[in-house]
């Protein structure tokens, strides 16, 4: 056999192998329902509830932080996130958990939020508008 | 709407666009007139040359132009426009202005596109018999990029995005009616703090440097099988590559480095697939570089040669459509929103790919590709498969960060790994074990054959000494106890970094001509060494079981805690150090906090003693936003950073215009003691001494008359084995009992003298405590990365390498020019004769 061949060969293998290997580590994002039937970790996709109380006092305890979440089918959860609350988390527009399922609450080991506002935030700030029309 | 508005500037926004439509016009033009130039069958006919040339000037001189219009505006802060508006403010500092050009999207279009103009500029003056198809590539390239910035609408939509709209155009709000809105417009955005950095002063540029030169190459392939000038285009095509991997390689690093210093990602790589994106054009140019080495060495491997160098410039393309479209919006932090280009962006890199597949396609069988087989025992054959594990590498780079890309075509909804570091790190080292092997056994192979015997002779001694040392290192920094990929990794990057020592070693004996190759390749071992511990056995240190529980299903979890609370002047054990936080000093916008580190021997010595002072910003439109500090020792780095501390208070400046009744609210109930001079008062975190009564203390601005008295007790307080002086006073003024309250802020106490007692000849004063809860207090982090100097340095010898390797290409380049030139001489003698 020419040794091109066997390169190819090789190539071609490595690439399946490639392929299988990240398909088979990709995971899918689920929901809290999902979360519960599994003991494995999953990424959940979903929304702050933000009238529901966000909870971290580092007086208590500067690694505990917890909230609740809706995920996309609607289902609200408390999380449990081992670190401090993240900066601006109130004003995240969508959060991507990963983590799992402990009782009732779900246990997460990564927050990724999700602020358009982070970078370009196009809102002109009225209040200063406000202030000022009220003088005229 | 036909509003007036008052005090809009608009002339230097309508001149920059000027600019941008000239930029495309004259890109689009020189790239046309190039194409012709390139297929006029008559060679003493110039004129679309220099219609080319003149055109490619222009837009040159337009790229310019259009930045010296932005900077006009940011740096007189015209916040009518939309790019000032949204990235800089009044507060920013002058130095900075030039980091808000590439904080948005346009501005970084417009800092490709200028270094896409340098580098024509330098191909046009160099190229020669080159000029016109390599330009006519590079002006389509440019006329892509500039069509980015154009912000003109077509049919309907948009096409591009201009960085001198305004901010009435681009912003939907009632105020925009009115005519005098600018007057409401006090000040712009700001730049993200994390930014304001002198590491994004000169990281973004060097990327995008390193991006642009990748189209030099990527032209020189597309001319040579367009010109049919098959063998010719890789010398000068090998200097660009070179340097492309040089510039985009530090610019990666920069990054890397510069996130491990300011930000607090916690490393210095974290697999974020924007960092993935732009490794992927440098991974697959670095395989290219070789497999071209290879092909002008031997005349193997053309068609690897070719496909590397065009995949790596449609990667860039690649590269940016991923960050800028905003597509990676659920799996990167760092990406950019969608700015409306996603269709632009996905025809830019369609229409390199289609160029290039068509052009092979086109001239495929009068490709030069050898049927001959490479010799076993040869060093072209194992540098080409070097070359094809790099383009795997890549390829499985390109599958993971593309994950989002094949949900938007193919709408499945995968998710990433949800272990991506893990992930990355096993697959990644798997191709870097094989990697490094062929970096250095492929060392003791020589070109065309080699003797076999000599040659296992050599690379298994080499090998067994690198095991050993390999073994060694691997136990000595416990890299043993991760996955044992690593370990392989590890003995892997020692070999090649030994084979390519003896390589260095024959220099001195007169190859001088191999020395850029094997320090560039030294360098990349010494990058992987220093990976593979820092970032394998980096640990935290500041981990701990404080804190009281929250049930039992909290701690259950396994993810540590790794946070540690420090309250002001109270030391906590950590790791080895005892660590204080001690003091805070404001230099606006930064709160840096003052942590004392002290490491302590078991008679109770301090033997070692340092501060940190990590950073955080509270910032009003993002929050906390910190910035880490770290202590450097050769083998090792103690990084810390604080990752929640109760500074709002900074926004509003010190807490004025608070009563004194509201300031007891800080404070537990005072607790009242009778004391007379010389006694003690003791209580939570210390005692203090009454050490004197001055009768002659008088109040800044309140003049005593007569029968007015002020007396300050002077008080010696101490806590946690710090002293501090506090003299509260107590005055009577005009018949009315006065008192000046004293705070020990360090301590969390405050002192009030409330009462003389003369005939007990004593005082009476109310000592405030501060609650736990409102001491001020800094949640932190802190990880050990140990041999990080590895990675840092390993980088300095690479650039070094491949400076010498550009050297030494671009002096054969001169010299086999010249060769031709003479032989072009003879020729026409000949013909003459």
């Amino acid at each position: 056999m020419k040794k091109s061949s066997i390169i190819g060969i090789i190539v071609i293998a490595v690439a399946i192998a490639v392929i299988i290997s990240t398909y088979s580590s990709s995971s899918t994002y689920g929901s809290f329902n999902d979360a519960s039937k599994t003991t494995s970790s999953l990424q959940v996709v979903g929304h702050l509830v933000k009238d529901k109380q966000l909870y971290y006092d580092a007086h208590k305890d500067a690694n505990y932080f917890s909230f609740y979440m809706t995920d996309n089918k609607g289902q609200e959860c408390k999380v449990v996130f081992t670190g401090t609350k993240p900066q601006d988390f109130e004003r995240s527009e969508q959060i991507v958990l990963t983590g799992q399922m402990q009782g009732s609450e779900f246990h997460a080991s990564k927050i990724l939020m999700k602020c358009p506002s982070k970078y370009t935030q196009d809102k002109v700030e009225i209040t200063e508008t406000k202030a000022k029309t009220a003088n005229i | 709407m036909d509003t007036a508005f008052k005090g809009e500037h608009l002339l230097p926004g309508q001149l920059g666009q000027f600019f941008v439509i000239l930029a495309f016009g004259s890109a689009l033009l020189s790239a046309i007139s190039y194409y012709f130039a390139a297929t006029n069958t008559n060679k003493l006919d110039k004129s679309w040359q220099w219609l080319g040339r003149l055109a490619f000037f222009i837009n040159s001189i337009s790229v310019v132009s259009i930045a010296a219009c932005l900077f006009y505006i940011i740096f007189n802060h015209l916040f009518e426009y939309h790019y000032a508006w949204a990235h800089s403010s009044r507060t920013l500092p002058v130095y900075y202005i030039i980091s808000c050009f590439w904080e948005g999207q346009e501005g970084s279009f417009w800092l490709f596109a200028f270094w896409q103009a340098v580098l024509g500029n330098i191909v046009l003056w160099r190229a020669k018999s080159w000029e016109n198809p390599v330009m006519s590539v590079i002006a389509l390239a440019q006329t892509l990029i500039a069509s980015m910035l154009l912000g003109v609408e077509v049919f309907g939509s948009r096409i591009g995005s201009s960085p001198f709209i305004l901010l009435r155009q681009a912003i939907e709000g009632p105020i925009f009616s009115r005519p005098d809105y600018l007057t409401f417009i006090k000040d712009g955005n700001g730049l993200n703090p994390l930014l304001q950095n002198y590491w994004m002063v000169i990281h973004p540029p060097t990327l995008f440097l390193g991006f642009a030169s990748m189209v030099v190459p990527f032209a020189y392939a597309i001319a040579g099988l367009w010109q049919r000038r098959y063998k010719e285009w890789v010398q000068p095509a090998l200097s660009y590559s070179l340097f492309a991997c040089m510039i985009l390689g530090t610019g990666v690093i920069m990054g890397s480095f510069w996130a491990y210093e300011s930000l607090n990602f916690g490393g210095f790589w974290a697999w974020d697939p924007v960092e993935n994106a732009s490794m992927l054009p440098w991974i697959t140019m670095i395989g290219a570089v070789h497999v071209l080495i290879v092909y002008r060495n031997t005349g193997h491997s053309y068609f690897t040669a070719t496909f590397l160098v065009l995949i790596s410039f449609i990667l860039v393309l690649y590269a940016s459509f991923l960050s800028r479209s905003g597509i990676l919006g659920e799996t990167s932090v760092h990406s950019f929103t969608d700015a409306g280009l996603k269709w632009h962006l996905v025809i830019d890199v369609l229409i390199f790919l289609f160029l290039s597949i068509a052009l092979v396609a086109m001239r495929w069988k009068e490709l030069p590709i050898t049927k001959k087989d490479e010799e076993t025992y040869s060093r072209e054959f194992w540098m080409f498969v070097g070359a094809i594990f790099l383009a795997l590498a890549c390829f499985h780079l390109v599958l993971v960060t593309s994950i989002p890309v094949w949900n938007w075509i193919f709408g499945t909804k995968m998710a990433p790994p949800t272990e991506p570091v893990k992930h990355y790190n096993v697959i990644q080292s798997s191709f870097a074990v094989v990697i490094t092997l062929l970096m250095g056994f492929t060392q003791f192979l020589k070109y065309k054959t080699t003797d076999a015997t000599r040659f296992f002779i050599t690379t298994l001694v080499y090998l067994v000494f690198s095991a050993l040392i390999g073994g060694l290192v691997v136990y000595v920094t416990g890299v043993y106890k991760l996955h044992y990929i690593f370990s392989f990794v590890m003995i892997g990057s020692i070999y090649t970094v030994m084979a390519n020592a003896k390589v260095l070693a024959d220099v001195f004996k007169g190859k001088i001509k191999l020395a850029g190759s094997a320090i560039a390749h030294i360098g990349f071992g010494l990058i992987l060494v220093g990976a593979v511990i820092a970032a394998g056995t980096s640990s935290v240190v500041s981990q701990n079981n404080s804190g009281i529980g929250y049930g039992d299903e909290f701690a259950k979890t396994s993810n540590p805690k790794e946070n540690i609370m420090l309250y002001k002047n109270q030391p906590v054990q950590m790791g080895g150090y005892t660590v204080t936080y001690f003091g805070d000093s404001i230099v606006a916008p930064n709160h840096y906090f003052k942590v004392d580190y002290k490491k302590i021997n078991a008679s109770g010595k301090v033997t070692e003693e340092f501060v940190l002072k990590p950073n955080s910003q509270a910032n009003n439109k993002m929050g906390l936003v910190s910035s880490p500090d770290t202590k450097h020792y050769l083998f090792h780095d103690l990084y810390t950073h604080v990752t929640m501390a109760p500074i709002k208070g900074d926004l509003d400046g010190e807490d004025g215009g608070h009563s004194e009744t509201d300031d007891d609210k800080n404070y537990d109930a005072p607790v009242e003691h009778t004391v007379g001079v010389g006694d003690t008062i003791r209580f939570r975190e210390g005692f203090m001494v009454l050490k004197s009564l001055n009768k002659e203390t008088h109040v800044e601005n309140i003049p005593l008359k007569g029968t007015d008295v002020a007396v300050g007790a002077a008080f010696e307080v101490t806590s946690h084995e710090k002293t501090y002086k506090a003299e509260p006073i107590f005055m009577i003024k005009d018949g009315n009992a006065f008192d000046f309250a004293k705070k020990v802020d360090d301590a969390g106490l405050k002192l009030r003298f409330s009462k003389i007692i003369p005939e007990q000849n004593k005082v009476q004063v109310q000592v405030f405590q501060q609650p736990e809860s409102k001491k001020p207090y800094i949640v932190m982090k802190a990880i050990n990365f140990p041999y990080i100097n590895f990675f840092w340095s390993g980088t300095i010898i690479m650039v070094i390498g491949f400076l010498m390797s550009i050297f030494r290409r671009n002096k054969e380049l001169k010299i086999s020019t010249a060769n031709a030139e003479l032989k072009e001489g003879k020729q026409a003698k000949l013909q003459k004769a």
